[in-house]
Order: structure tokens, then sequence, then C-alpha cells
């Protein structure tokens, strides 16, 4: 009984070819449009805008200092001369010197400190082009790298893989600053001026990631997510509907006089729409791997990211239907289809990333379905973890749940005329 | 028994359905007759479980149903006014998600699309989708859908509204084998007071809520016993000599349709000389006098001075 109903539902859509055109035709003309009419300017910025670098400093110089030298102390002589070019020679500070002390440079880039808890959050706004992290220690092993021999130090430089060219201005930076501190501290060490070229190589690696780690966004990976998760939201108005139909020419009494319980009939509507949307987006994955060479990889997390987003929809339709049913009109479904989803689509993401809007209406936009699910699918196509997606799946149960629960409270009870 | 007593429908202030009482034996058609509007659909919208009433209650072999609504859904069949179908799915697609949702067994629903189909005529359209069917074969359909889970009592809501006369007749005549053949109940609403003559034994008329007129159609033709319907038709229409009937005191419920007029007169007054005379003084000849039946539109005329279509 129950699979007749779902099954009566997914049958008249499937047999409604201007529904059809719009839940799978025009996403994927539109996923071929934008990424073929926008994929220049995804390939890379094509202005040098002002590099936005952050540092996190998980270190504390003086102290790791004041280690080295209590440690280096029986194994070498420091001599009190010694112990100031030491204090001179503080990798980070003299970093953020060449930085801040050169009016060139500061034309270009902008440098901001950041306490070591604001990293994820930092990582996660895209706010920056590159952020570069200070792990503990890292000048205890610095300076033991050159004295004693002690293992080589590294810090982590996340680059915003979406601004290749300041991207690139960072890490020449960074380069440039390896060389002239190897030269420093190589002249510290000895006490003599050197040439250049004979001077050790200083031993910092870098370990370079891009933001959200790792793989790169193209304008057709972008835009068959963001495609893919406001068209999904079609199916929710659709088949809400498709229910108000069934209201407005008394189906829905027979539904009732044939004893089925009012929530098994939203349950229907509800369990359609998920089935419904899961293959939707099967299908345009699909398109888009073999058309545009997107992979997925992280296929797990992918489907549970699919399934919860799929579950969000079908709280929507109920909820639709139910203001539908409760307002004895069509206007909820078709308000939300011509409205509220370009709303929540500009909010979301969908057109462009709207981070670099605003970051207020980013995080607006999380709690949109399609936002969450976009910024979600984005992550883990980037090769993020479960806990990484975390806040993408939290959100998306608050809404499922929500929209359920609200749909079950304004769903009338008994049919008949009003 | 289906028992409606003092069934009573408020819709803010106006009261649809005001202190209905009416009952249905196994095996009658019932006629309910009024005109659009008179608040029948909300009466058998109640009676169907699909409203709560405002007042009253509708019993079912003496136990309430607005209580227990599932024990008459079991054995209730409803045609509702409007085609309750999906367009998108062909008769026997539509006939078996019915059955389905009534958890009808596989075997027997077969069984049972295969005679509803042939109870309705639709046989050998029955692969065709619903949407390109004619308004008298959805009519059918919408029939059929009712009939699948073989109801014990059937309420129709105005089943041949905006179709052919042939597809009407059909209707009509799957209406009275149903009942003779099967002994269903049948509650049959309209406004077209031949159908209702037609097919029902017993006859409610409603207007504006309420019952108006009860029984069965002699009984409520007899309201009108003491009154003959007098029909004549005139070589040409003539303002004067209509003024003159409705000034005639004897005359009541005079109808006027250009050249054709109607009225009744009460059976023991010899009315003719004084029509021969009105003729006359008005220079109207009349081509032709007729005593008529009273029939239950002149029965609703009588009671509410309107005609049961307008």
């Amino acid at each position: 009984m129950f699979l007749s109903l779902i099954r009566k539902q997914i049958t008249i859509l499937l047999r409604s070819p201007s529904e059809m055109l719009i839940l799978l035709f025009m996403p994927i003309v539109l996923i071929t449009i934008l990424s073929f009419a926008l994929g220049a300017l995804w390939e890379g910025e094509n202005e040098v805008s002002k590099v936005e670098l952050a540092i996190v400093q998980q270190d504390d110089e003086i102290q790791q200092l004041d280690q080295f030298l209590h440690e280096a102390k029986g194994s070498m002589n420091i001599t009190s001369d010694m112990e100031k070019n030491l204090q001179q020679l503080l990798p980070i500070s003299i970093l953020l010197q060449q930085i801040e002390g050169n009016e060139e440079m500061k034309q270009f880039i902008h440098l901001t400190e950041l306490q070591p808890e604001k990293l994820e959050d930092a990582k996660e706004s895209g706010e920056y082009s590159a952020i570069l992290e200070v792990p503990k220690d890292f000048t205890f092993n610095f300076l033991s790298s050159i004295y004693l021999q002690g293992e080589k130090p590294t810090f982590n430089v996340y680059l915003n893989e979406s601004e290749k060219i300041t991207s690139t201005i960072v890490q020449s930076i960074l380069d440039y600053y390896q060389q002239q501190y190897s030269l420093v501290s190589s002249l510290a060490q000895n006490g003599v001026p050197m040439n250049m070229d004979a001077l050790p190589k200083m031993e910092i690696a870098s370990d370079t990631r891009t933001v959200d780690s790792q793989t790169e966004i193209t304008s057709s990976t972008y835009y068959t997510f963001s495609m893919t998760v406001m068209f999904i939201l079609y199916i929710a108005s659709t088949l809400a509907s498709q229910a108000f139909v069934e209201k407005y020419f008394h189906i829905f009494d027979r539904v009732l006089l044939a004893r089925i319980h009012p929530l098994t009939y939203l349950l229907s509507i509800m369990t359609a729409t998920i089935i419904l949307a899961i293959v939707q987006v099967g299908l345009l994955f699909t398109f888009a791997h073999f058309v545009f060479h997107i992979s997925f990889t992280q296929w797990e997390l992918f489907v549970v990211m699919t399934l919860l987003l799929s579950i969000v929809v079908g709280g929507l339709a109920a909820l639709l239907s139910s203001i539908n049913y409760r307002t004895n009109s069509g206007e909820a479904s078709n308000v939300f289809s011509n409205a509220f989803v370009s709303v929540f689509a500009l909010v979301g993401g969908s057109y462009f990333n709207i981070s670099s809007l605003s970051p207020w209406l980013a995080e607006l936009g999380m709690w949109t379905p399609n936002g969450a699910a976009l910024n979600g699918y984005l992550k883990i196509y980037q090769n993020a973890t479960l806990m990484e997606i975390m806040p993408n799946i939290i959100h998306l149960a608050i809404l499922a749940v929500l929209f359920t629960v609200l749909a079950v409270v304004l769903f009338p009870k008994r049919g008949g005329i009003v | 028994m289906i028992e409606v007593v003092n069934l009573t429908k408020k819709f803010k202030k106006v009261n649809a359905v005001d202190q209905v009482n009416f009952y249905i034996e196994p095996g009658e058609i019932v006629g309910l007759l009024g005109p659009n509007g008179a608040g029948k659909s909300t009466t058998i919208t109640m009676l169907s479980t699909l409203i709560p009433p405002t007042e009253g209650d509708v019993f079912l072999n003496q136990k309430s149903i607005i209580k227990n609504p599932v024990s008459l859904r079991k054995i209730l069949g409803v045609v509702p006014q409007e085609i309750a179908l999906y367009g998108e799915l062909t008769a026997r697609e539509n006939l078996k998600f019915f059955g389905n949702i009534h958890k009808m067994p596989k075997k027997k629903l077969e069984e049972r699309i295969e005679i509803v189909l042939e109870q309705i005529g639709l046989q050998n359209e029955s692969k065709k989708k619903v949407k390109h069917y004619s308004g008298g074969m959805k009519r059918r359909l919408n029939i059929g859908v009712a009939l699948l889970h073989e109801p014990k009592y059937l309420i129709m809501d105005e089943p041949t509204v905006g179709i052919d006369p042939q597809s009407r007749n059909h209707i009509l005549e799957t209406v009275k084998r149903l009942n003779e053949e099967f002994h269903t109940a049948i509650i049959y609403t309209s406004h077209y007071m031949e159908e209702v003559e037609y097919i029902a034994k017993r006859i409610y008329i409603m207007d504006k809520g309420k019952i108006i007129a009860s029984g069965t159609k002699d009984e409520i033709k007899s309201i009108l016993s003491s009154e003959n319907t007098i029909l004549i038709k005139l070589e040409q229409p003539s303002k004067e000599f209509v003024h003159a009937l409705l000034q005639e005191p004897m005359l009541s419920n005079v109808n006027v349709n250009e050249k054709e007029i109607s009225f009744t007169v009460a059976k023991d007054v010899n009315f003719l000389p004084t029509l021969m005379t009105l003729s006359k003084n008005s220079g109207v000849r009349l081509k032709s006098f007729q005593v008529e039946e009273p029939s239950l539109e002149d029965v609703f005329l009588h009671l509410t001075g309107r005609a049961l279509r307008n």
C-alpha cells in the first residue's frame, strides 16, 4: 500500500515531460554552459589582488630560544656575543620584519596575525591567500638543526588554490626568505661575510598545502555540484504541487476513505521525493563524471552527503505540501520554486562563491539545504575527512528534522472540502 | 442502515447545512435533490467522514461514525463531483492504484478490475491514459474506482455533470444495474430532477442547507395534488396577455418562456372560460392548451419560489 503511493508519485512525475525537462535537462544544460562560459575565470585570477597573508604562531620564539640556550650549553660554548646574534636570528621575527618593514612589499601583502584557535575557521573562510602556520618548537628545532644537527624544522603553508597568482607570490616570498635566512644565519654562525652561493642551504622545509586540502576545483566541478544542489530543490516544489492537485481533485479524499492515515500519505510524499532526489543527483553526477571527468573518489562521503540532502529535500516537499493543504492553495510550492529557490541558490553559492561577496552571507548560506550540501560536496571533492564535513552534516540534519516536524504539525488530519 | 441526525455544518457564520435528517436502508436508492449551493456536497462530505459536523451525528447500524469512521469507510464508496483520477495513468493503472491502497489481495484485485471495467464499459480503452479520455469516459472511470472494493453503500455526488446525453444514460443505467444486481445502496445527489426522479425510490429535496421535502416521488408530488399545471402555447408573444395572467388571483407559479406559458391552478377551478376571455381581450390566439402532471421541479418551485437550475 505504501509502496503503491510512492510508485504512483514517481510514475506521474516520470510521465510529465515538462517536469523532467526542469529537473534533469536544465541542470545538465546549465552545468555545461556555465562550465565553458566561466571556465576561463576559474582557471586563475587575471588580476593580481592584494595578498592576504595570515600567520598563526603556535611557537613562542623567546621561550624557545631560552630552551635552546639551556640545552646547547652542555655541548657547545655559547658566548654572550653569540647569544646576542641568536636573538637577532629568530626566524619568524625576521620574516615578519621582512614583510612589514618593506614598503614595496606592504603594498602587495597584508599580514594578519591569528590566534592558533582561529586556524580552522581561517582555512574554511577562504579569506586568505595563504596561511603560514608556525608549529610548536619550530624555533628550537631550527636552532638545533643549525648548531646541533638536530631535527629539521617545518612550518605549514596553506595556499588558497583558487588564487593562483597570489599563492605564487607567497611561495616566492618564502623562497626568498629561505635564502636570505640561510645567508644571515651562516654569517652569524661564522662571524664573517661569505659568498651567498657558497652558503649551506638552510634546512627549512615548508609543507605547502591548499586551504581545503587539495584537489583543484574547476568551473565544471563547481557548477556540477552547485547546479545539482540547486535543481534538487525543484523536486520538493514539484512533488508538493502534485500533492496539492490530489487534494484539489479530491483524490486525497479517496486515499483517506481507503483508510490510509494522513501522515502515511505525507510520509509517502517525503519518501518519493527522497528517492527522486537520489536518482537526480546520481544521474547528474554520472553525467559530470563521463563528460567532465569529475571523479568521486571518496564515494562513501558523497553517498552520505547525498542521502542527507535528499532527506532535507524530502522534508521540504512534505512541508510545502502541508502548507498547500493548510492554505488550500498551491501557492506555497509556486512561491518556493519561483522565488525561494533563486534566493537559496544565491545565498547558498550556486551561482558563484558567495564568500567572495560576503562572509556573513556565506555563513547564512550554510543554513540553506543547497548551501550546506554544496560546501560539503566541495570539501569531499578536496579529500576532506568525515570530521571535516561534520558541520555540513549537522546543518543538514537540523534542517531535515525541522522541515519534517513542521510538516507533520501542519498537515491536516482530515480531507474534504473547506 | 445509515441515519443522519440533526447534521449541521457552520462555516464561520454561515450554516451550510442546517439540522439535516435522513436515512438510507441497505439496497435502496435515495435521491438528494437541490440547486447548486444547497448544501448537498457538504452533507455527503460529512456523511463520508471526511469533515466533522459542527453538530449532529451519523449512525451506521446505530453506531456513531463520527467517533469511529473506519467502520463506514470499509463499506463505503464515494464518487466525488470532481474527476478524482490521475490523468497521467491509464484506467487500469488508476484502478490498480486505488485497489492497492484499499489493501485488496492481488488476485482479487485483478478480477475486480476486469469486472469493473466491464461494468463501466471501458474494457477496450483501459490502456489509454485518462487525460486522453472524453468527459463521459472519465466520469465512468470515476464511478468505477468507487466500485472496486464492492461497497455496500455508494455516495454519488453529481456524477453526470458536464457530459453528453449518451454517457449520462450509460451512467444512469449502470447505477440502476448496480442497485438491482448487487443491492448496493446508493445516495445520489443531483440538481437534475429528471435523473433523481428516474432512479431514486425516495427523495430528499434540499435548499439553503435544509431538507424542505422528503418522501417517495408520489408523496412529494402530492404536495401539489390539489393543483394542476397548465401549459399553453401562443401564436405570438404578448406582454399584455402575460400581464393579465399575472393579475389573475386564481393562478400561481406563472412561468413565461416567450410563446410558452405555464402556471398552476386549483384542480376544482374551471379556468378555461377565463383563459379564453383573457386571450380575446389581449388579442392573442392560443395555439395549444395542456394539463400537465406536476414534476419535482414544480414542487421545488412551489416550495421555494425558485427554479431548481437557477
